[in-house]
């Protein structure tokens, strides 16, 4: 039984097919990208993982349970943890509560208190790379800072599956590099699934996933091994539509199969 | 709240003020009646600030929760005057049928315009109040537009002189109690989940139910206890000091605008800021009518909108991070 299994969710707006019947499955333990051009869909689709939107068609399993009309409260407790694409902290409360937040109403089946709430913080704080900001309001930090907060404050939650959207947008080549480690180490020892949406850092995606969805203009266009997926003709036609032949040639050089190393 | 004792040191600053108020008002000749104007406006912050402070959302119509608690003490005193033996247990029945009827109100108007979303929520109750007074009077219930008035149902209960001195001085001590507990429950909600749920979703509520916080029932916590607390208030601070209640006054929208002003100047969430800005509203009130008498609100508005301006985390809210780090931190709230 798979972790996730997504079925042919669909998301209108209006006329704006945002998500047009995308089925996707995730098993435990699992790490996959999901990449795709602005507007392509992909931040609709966790807020109908999450619970923010409830599909127009389709439907969301979690552990064989569908959970599409679920809200979000409801979902948060069953092991599903998100970060945001545009950082969403607590902005009045310090970094330790935020994260204690998430300990305290995101984990699964048990109560837990404000003090051991607060004593997890502190774990995931440690884990992070947050010490010196401990006790600052969680406003107050930089905006690569946010995303690390809210990522220990999702982990706080002690979820089977992190949704990270845009996980290392804004950040440099040495960050990415930290956060890709970082994904791969905490994926391992907390034993969770992760789907990590990237938009176009595919630097991050080649090192991170060994398998990678690709989205366009709300549907799936591919969803194969890294590797396979980057070099795919319509996948580069979709990031390089109007480019050159020389840069879609230099393109497949370095991210197709025989390529060795990806890059921004 | 356990163990811990400096959790609770913040209502230390909080409860020497409202023993000072006592203390001055009952010692110092003519002072009483000013400390007891001054309870109100703290009471009243203290109150409202446990739905606006903690929730961030507004509530144009919470005179209505004074309003009714008013009618619960009114209506134990006039149908329960001739039951000899309930002696001083009539106000405690009093006080009871206040807390129930804000708690219904409370729960009617949440259950519908909790649902709301900031703007939509405050718009929404904008008129319960007013509603609330023209069902009285339309339906002729609790006596209609005609108001009850039960000064000779206390004198019947207590004697002249015990129902003169719980008009003159028990009610306003009721009112400090009710300030202070409020104060505590506060504190009591910040260092609980309740505090952290209620942050959180003032602060963000989609991010709050992502976290997996249902966000309907902490409001209704928070709404349903300020609701208490402001009953609790127009039971004491209304119908006990003055004997009669009559609709137009106790559902005037005047006193949900002090209530958010007040919340506002001393910094809205925080446990000393309703202490604060009850204190700087009565004070400045009170001067402002000696000296320019029936000019105060022109005077007011303005300064109000500068401080409100120059401090948008209010009085209490700048006081914090001025003390942050220092020994004072732990006091301040
Ligand atoms: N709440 C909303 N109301 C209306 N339209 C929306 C809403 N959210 C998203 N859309 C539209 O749906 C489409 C998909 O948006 P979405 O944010 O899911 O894309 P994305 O892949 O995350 O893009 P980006 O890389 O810019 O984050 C876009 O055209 C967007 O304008
Ligand atoms: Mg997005």
């Amino acid at each position: 039984m798979s972790l996730l299994k997504l079925d042919r969710v669909t998301k209108r707006f209006g006329g704006l097919l945002a998500v047009d019947h995308v089925s996707l499955e995730i098993e435990a333990g699992e790490l996959i990208a999901i990449v795709g051009p602005n507007g392509a869909g992909k931040t609709t689709l966790f807020n109908i993982m999450s619970g923010v939107f409830i599909p127009d068609e389709g439907r969301v399993i979690f552990e064989g349970r569908d959970i599409s009309r679920l809200p979000p409260y409801k979902r948060a407790p069953l092991g599903i943890g998100r970060t945001f694409q545009i950082p969403r902290p607590f902005s009045s409360a310090t970094v330790r509560e935020n994260i204690a937040i998430g300990a305290m109403f995101g984990t699964l089946g048990k109560k837990v208190s404000v003090d051991e709430s607060l004593k997890i913080a502190d774990r995931y704080i440690d884990m992070v790379g947050l010490q010196l900001h401990r006790g600052k309001a969680a406003g107050s930090l930089t905006p690569v800072e946010k995303k690390m907060m809210e990522i220990a404050r999702a982990l706080a939650m002690n979820p089977k599956l992190l949704l990270m959207d845009e996980a290392m947008a804004g950040m440099n080549p040495k960050d990415i590099d930290h956060m890709v480690a970082f994904l791969m180490r905490i994926k391992d020892e907390e034993k969770i699934s992760v789907i990590a949406m990237v938009e176009h850092i595919m630097r991050a995606v080649a090192g991170l996933a060994e398998r990678v969805m690709v989205m366009h203009q709300g549907a799936k266009l591919v969803d194969a091994a890294t590797t396979e997926a980057l070099s795919d003709p319509r996948v580069v036609e979709v990031y390089f539509g109007g480019a050159p032949k020389e840069f879609k040639k230099n393109w497949k050089k370095t991210n197709g199969p025989e390529s060795d190393k990806g890059t921004a | 709240m356990r163990a811990d004792p400096t959790k609770y040191y913040p209502l230390i600053p909080v409860y020497v003020a409202y023993l000072a108020m006592f203390l001055i008002g009952s010692n110092m000749t003519g002072m009483w009646q000013l400390m007891a104007m001054l309870a109100f406006y703290c009471a009243l912050g203290q109150a409202f600030n446990i739905f606006l402070g903690m929730t961030g959302y507004v509530d144009f119509g919470y005179v209505a929760f004074l309003g009714v608690g008013t009618y619960g003490m009114a209506l134990g005193i006039t149908k329960l005057a001739h039951v000899e033996e309930l002696g001083i247990g009539i106000i405690i029945i009093g006080l009871a049928l206040a807390v129930v009827m804000a708690t219904l109100l409370s729960l009617a108007v949440g259950a519908v315009a909790l649902r709301l979303r900031g703007a939509y929520f405050a718009i929404a109750t904008i008129g319960v109040n007013e509603g609330f007074r023209y069902f009285i009077e339309g339906a002729k219930i609790w006596n209609g537009s005609e108001g009850m008035i039960f000064t000779a149902e206390l004198n019947q209960i207590f004697g002249r002189e015990t129902a003169s001195a719980l008009s003159t001085f028990w009610a306003d001590v009721l009112v400090l109690i009710i300030a202070a507990a409020a104060a505590f429950v506060t504190l009591y909600y910040m260092k609980s989940k309740i505090g952290y749920a209620l942050t959180a979703l003032r602060e963000d509520e989609d991010a709050a139910k992502v976290m997996g916080i249902h966000v309907t029932k902490y409001k209704i916590i928070a709404f349903i206890t300020s609701a208490v607390f402001a009953g609790l208030l127009g039971a004491s601070a209304w119908a006990l000091k003055t004997p009669y209640v009559f609709p137009p006054e106790v559902f005037e929208i005047h006193y949900t605008v002090e209530a958010i002003i007040i919340v506002l100047l001393g910094g809205a969430g925080t446990l000393l800021g309703p202490l604060v800005g009850g204190l700087i509203y009565g004070l400045s009130k009170y001067y402002l009518s000696i000296v320019l008498p029936g000019f105060q609100l022109l005077i007011f508005a303005p300064i109000i909108i500068l401080i409100i301006v120059f401090f948008p985390e209010g009085i209490v809210g700048m006081l914090k991070n001025r003390v942050k780090g220092t020994a004072l931190e732990q006091y301040v709230l």
